[in-house]
């Protein structure tokens, strides 16, 4: 699509051009002739040509009684440098000033458009399959229950469940998630993914505006809304800022010459209203203001593009420094699916001999401790007879031998003798003897050691865990990423509580990292919530600082990185732009800079340059 | 209600602050917000639309010339 040219910046560009020749021309026959009322008109014209636009939105400026609009700063800057005779100056600053105007509005423009690029991850078009064949229509306009077909290369239109077809499914765009997913029927896609190859018959299930891409950037359009400390900061300082410059120029044009005169000294109008000039041409707060909110657009539309959706500035600072990081287990640090680690066989019969006879007596167990003892031996006989203990195990018949599975208690009880140092979660016995167990265990999720390293090394003071699960199984999760704390056989209100005291303890802030499905509270309650997997739960949506597109952990360090830098570009541009502003003022007040070229000039190339500074937040792929 | 609109030709921040305030006490116009990066206006208003997005435009024009109001 093409950018739209409003006509007023064809009328800028053009206005800067002939104000600029005009003004050359002044120049030259300024040099060539003595002063003369002719140099004088073609300066006029000059400033006409450069400053009439601004000067119909100063007179608005005038019309509501707000002397301190810019418009109306500058053109009294102009006029006043043509009544102390720096007519050419006069012209500088109006032109500058339109200039400067037109680059910063580009500089934004650019900014927008890469931002918006970035989260263009609604399709405009859809394919509607009906009895009467398939026909293109516009995404909004598919209901719930409707069949749609998505061909390889399309992006998915709405959210909606698959019927038909097998794809590779790039999420990329919406998750942040690098590896493409396979879907078959049954499968829900999410509106904003791509499909990559193969086509898919699908079932809407949510209306393009209750779809996932919309609610990602809805999210991130809300979050702007949520100021940071640095746009606090900025928006309080730009409202002092323009009425003291202001005031110190009326001091010094007005006030310093009154105050030699009385003094018995000259009171050389033209030197004091030249700096007071100068003063009025950095008046404008435009140039410090509109970067450090860029900066914070740009590291939320970049954060987004890697499935981490920030709700807001704020919540940049915040996650900036966090110090204590607790963690859900299952499905957060481990896959939540339970798999066997460790077997010991006793001797009396062979491995597996032992997965069998295990994996026979477990064969109708639901609890998912027995599927992971099926996934060893698929192939184990149907037992004759089951009997379950609750809380201990199983006992079955299986192939006319007498099998025991279940806890250490279960064997005690029936029996069995144990030898002593033997460990393991599930004990097996066969006709009264013992013959191994097993350590079954939640998998660690592959990328759980290293993000709990990226964490320390960010500087993340302590790492814990906060589960459900009881203590033997979260043990060894946490002695294998050697975290600082764990708290076992929490119920929800429990982990609300320990988050309660995490709090408490005042040692930096605290960040809870969980799925959303049941701790929507602990979420909100923690300094930063963070919920993962997605916009499934509306409610932990809702309470979290921070959404995690993917089930992926390394995405929290990530966030954390990016946090810092956009926090420190914006921080940057403050110094910068605040640096550049006073030093101006310092040396004009003090007569160094006698060039109201040279102020408005460092004016406009410190907003420019900050913008482009603030678009580096945007940039987050290598962070 | 809340209708949105979609502002372009603002300066900065500053300036839409300045136009937010102006919409927000404009007549019928219950409140205002302007994000500037986002180039958008929410306002809260009992007003017809054709009226209040006439209201609008009359605010934004006594502002600057070359702010463009629509309907988003």
């Amino acid at each position: 699509m093409k950018k739209r040219h409003s006509p007023y910046l064809t009328h800028e560009v053009w206005q800067v051009i002939g104000g600029g020749l005009l003004l050359v021309a002044g120049i030259v026959t300024e040099r060539l002739s003595a002063p003369s009322p002719a140099v004088l008109a073609v300066y006029l014209v000059a400033l006409a040509v450069s400053g009439c636009t601004v000067w119909l939105d100063a007179l608005r400026g005038i019309l509501r009684r707000d002397l301190l609009d810019e418009k109306f700063l500058m053109t009294l800057a102009s006029v006043g440098a043509f009544v102390i005779g720096s007519y050419a100056e006069g012209v500088a600053v109006m032109l500058f000033f339109l200039a400067g105007e037109y680059f910063e509005h580009q500089a934004v423009q650019r900014s927008r458009k890469s931002i918006r690029g970035l989260m263009d991850l609604r399709p405009d078009r859809a394919i509607r399959l009906s009895a009467g064949g398939e026909e293109e229509i516009d995404a909004d306009d598919l209901t719930p229950g409707e069949t749609v077909v998505i061909r390889p290369g399309d992006r998915v239109p709405v959210d909606c469940t698959v019927l038909d077809g097998t794809a590779l499914i790039d999420a990329a765009a919406l998750t942040g998630e690098a590896i493409p997913v396979e879907v078959s029927p049954g499968s829900t896609l999410a509106s904003g993914t791509v499909c990559q190859n193969g086509r898919l018959i699908a079932r809407v299930d949510h209306i393009a505006d209750e779809s996932a891409a919309s609610r990602v950037l809805s999210l991130v359009e809300e979050a702007n809304e949520a100021k940071s400390r640095q746009e606090n900061f900025i928006t309080r300082f730009a409202r002092v800022y323009t009425p003291a410059v202001v005031l110190a120029a009326i001091l010094l044009g007005v006030g310093v010459p009154l105050l030699l005169l009385a003094t018995g000294n000259a009171p050389a109008w033209t030197d004091w209203l030249h700096r007071a000039l100068t003063f009025l041409v950095v008046s404008c707060p435009c140039a410090l203001v509109i970067s450090v909110p860029l900066s914070f657009f740009g590291g939320i539309g970049g954060a987004a593009s890697e499935g981490i959706l920030f709700k807001g500035g704020n919540r940049m600072n915040a996650l900036s420094h966090v110090k204590t990081v607790c963690c859900d287990k299952t499905g957060t640090l481990t896959e939540g699916k339970f798999e066997v680690r460790d077997v010991v066989v006793s001797g009396e019969i062979g491995r597996d001999e032992l997965l069998s006879l295990a994996a026979s007596a477990e064969h109708a167990s639901t609890h998912p401790i027995a599927a992971a003892i099926r996934a060893l031996a698929p192939d184990a006989p149907v037992p004759a007879s089951v009997e379950e203990r609750a809380g201990k195990g199983i006992v079955a018949e299986v192939e006319g031998r007498k099998v025991l599975v279940g806890t250490r208690k279960l064997l005690s009880d029936e029996g069995v003798f144990v030898p002593d140092g033997i460990t393991g979660s599930v004990f097996v016995a066969c006709d009264g003897r013992w013959i191994g167990c097993f350590t079954v265990g939640d998998a660690l999720r592959e990328e759980s050691r290293e993000t709990v390293e990226r964490l320390r090394r960010l500087g993340v003071i302590r790492i814990g865990m906060l589960t459900g699960d009881v203590q033997e199984n979260a043990q060894p999760i946490s002695d294998a990423l050697s975290l600082d704390f764990v708290r076992a056989s929490l119920l929800p209100d429990g982990k609300y509580a320990a988050v309660e005291e995490l709090i408490a303890e005042k040692q930096g802030d605290v960040l809870y990292v969980g799925d959303g499905i049941n701790d929507a509270p602990v979420i909100a309650l923690a300094d930063i919530g963070v919920a993962m997997g997605g916009v499934g739960s509306d409610a932990a949506i809702e309470a979290a600082d921070l959404v995690i597109m993917s089930d992926k952990l390394d995405r929290l360090p990530k966030a954390i990185r990016i946090a810092r830098r956009t926090v420190s570009i914006a921080r940057q541009n403050i110094v910068f732009a605040l640096s550049v502003k006073l030093a101006i003022l310092v040396l004009s007040a003090v007569g160094i800079n006698t060039s109201m070229w040279l102020a408005v000039f460092a004016d406009v190339g410190v907003a420019v340059l900050a913008i482009l500074n603030a678009m580096r937040a945007l940039r987050v792929k290598k962070l | 209600m809340k209708t949105k609109y979609s502002v372009a030709g603002l300066d900065c921040p500053n300036c839409a602050a300045k136009l937010e305030g102006m919409l927000a006490k404009t007549e019928g116009i219950a409140s205002a917000k302007i994000n500037f990066l986002s180039e958008k206006l929410t306002v809260e208003s009992d007003l017809p639309s054709d009226q209040l997005l006439a209201a609008i435009q009359k605010t934004a024009q006594a502002f600057s010339a070359k702010v463009k109001i629509e309907e988003a």
